[in-house]
């Protein structure tokens, strides 16, 4: 009887605690608007045109100057610089609205690694970084190609970012079944919060403002929780390591693509209708 | 037999379609709502995996208190009147964790669902929520109508 009086006094607190945690959430989303707002705006208004800089600048000739080739450099490291935040804000905008989907394809991980690198090949070369790239795969691997492309820009650009001149930034790829597991690891300054998960908070006002918006890693972030993963870092004797691990599903290997609209649903024979 | 697209959602994804259509998930403690226009064949369905936006994180709809104003924001803006919307909940199962250290996921779940949509004033017609089971739903937009069928548990795993 006390056990029946107990679980009806628990599910009363339950309830009215949620209800004020609800109460002072919507607060908090109300005052946090903006910033989805923002993100949307910039994701439907920018990411065009900056498309179409991107696709017209490879096919740009600069006349042969010294001086002429070094603006052109300046401008696509800005351009590039600016692409990689538009498409992170993109991708957030994306999980925000819940327009996402994951999209599966039969790939080789260490050409996504050699696309961001040279992607990123300004910033390598302002700061003298020297890239190692262990690969331990042996096979391809199935994997949401647009998604790890940004985890590894995020951490590759980060490591680059924030780690010494003339450092070395090492980068382990390895399938450790039935995980496809990603470490970035560069020598430098961990970002200088108080509780490790700061540095996934969006916009975060806790991390130091050299550590940038805040929002590639909360991007990266969500991408592993899409994609049913996680993202840990360590940080330890002048050395910042982020570690990503990715759940490889054996039944997408025996498909080179496809979407998750075709995950195939046992019958319904049987089932109840409501 | 279902006819038109056949969307699969997974946890954070909102579809809302036109029939004929059908969207289908699967559930352990997080909530599905599916939403539906009568009038204008209109449907749509989220997929939470928590109650309360912490924060922190983007603003994304696999919490309750985002997915659900979002699911009706769309439900309006494909042409739905809200007056004519009805709801139907699903999941929020306890899942194989002690409920010692559950911390009552998938009550909370279900709570955040009757409230905002009490809210909105929009009635639940029909549910399914609670127990210890996951559970596969399909949203058929043709008819309305939600067919259910409870994942099986193996030992203690439970198998989709």
């Amino acid at each position: 009887m006390s056990n029946i009086v107990n679980e009806e006094n628990l599910n009363d607190e339950l309830k009215f605690l949620s209800k004020k945690i609800l109460e002072l959430n919507k607060r908090l989303i109300e005052g946090e608007k903006a910033k989805s707002v923002f993100l949307s705006l910039v994701a439907s208004k920018l990411n065009n045109p900056m498309t179409a800089i991107m696709g017209i600048l490879p096919h740009l000739k600069v006349v042969d100057t010294k001086k002429n080739k070094l603006l052109f450099e300046l401008v696509c490291k800005e351009a590039f610089n600016l692409d990689f935040k538009i498409q992170n804000m993109v991708m957030a905008s994306e999980i925000e609205s819940g327009n996402i989907d994951n999209s599966y394809a039969l790939v080789n991980p260490t050409e996504i690694v050699d696309e961001v690198i040279e992607s990123l090949r300004y910033l390598i070369k302002d700061k003298n970084i020297e890239i190692k790239i262990y690969n331990k795969l042996k096979q391809k691997a199935v994997i949401d190609t647009k998604k790890v492309y940004l985890i590894f820009r995020n951490l590759i650009s980060n490591g680059c970012k924030y780690g010494f001149e003339n450092s070395l930034l090492e980068i382990d790829l390895e399938i450790k079944e039935p995980m496809f597991v990603i470490k970035v690891k560069n020598r430098g300054e961990a970002p200088k919060v108080k509780y490790k998960p700061e540095i996934f908070t969006r916009f975060s006002n806790e991390v130091s403002a050299k550590h940038g918006l805040g929002i590639g890693l909360s991007v990266v972030r969500e991408i592993c929780e899409r994609l049913n993963g996680t993202i840990e870092y360590e940080a330890e004797d002048g050395f910042v390591t982020f570690i990503v691990n990715i759940p490889l599903d054996e039944k997408m290997l025996d498909s080179t693509t496809y979407g998750s609209n075709e995950f195939v649903f046992d019958s319904f024979d049987g089932a109840i209708e409501l | 037999m279902i006819e038109g697209n056949s969307t699969f959602i997974h946890v954070g994804q909102i579809h809302v379609d036109y029939a004929p259509a059908a969207i289908s998930t699967i559930l352990g403690s997080c909530v599905s709502v599916c939403l539906y226009d009568r009038k204008m064949g209109i449907g749509g369905m989220n997929h939470y995996l928590l109650p309360f936006w912490n924060g922190n994180s983007l603003q994304s709809p696999k919490f309750g208190n985002i997915a659900i104003p979002k699911l009706i924001d769309n439900m309006l803006e494909y042409g739905a009147g809200i007056k004519n919307i009805e709801a139907k909940i699903f999941g929020g199962a306890s899942m194989n964790i002690s409920s010692q250290f559950n911390m009552m996921i998938g009550e909370k779940n279900i709570l955040v669902a009757r409230e905002i949509l009490r809210e909105y004033r929009i009635p639940i017609v029909a549910e399914d929520v609670g127990r210890e089971n996951g559970r596969k739903i399909q949203f058929n937009l043709q008819n309305s109508k939600v067919l259910l069928k409870y994942t099986t548990k193996v030992g203690n795993e439970t198998r989709r």
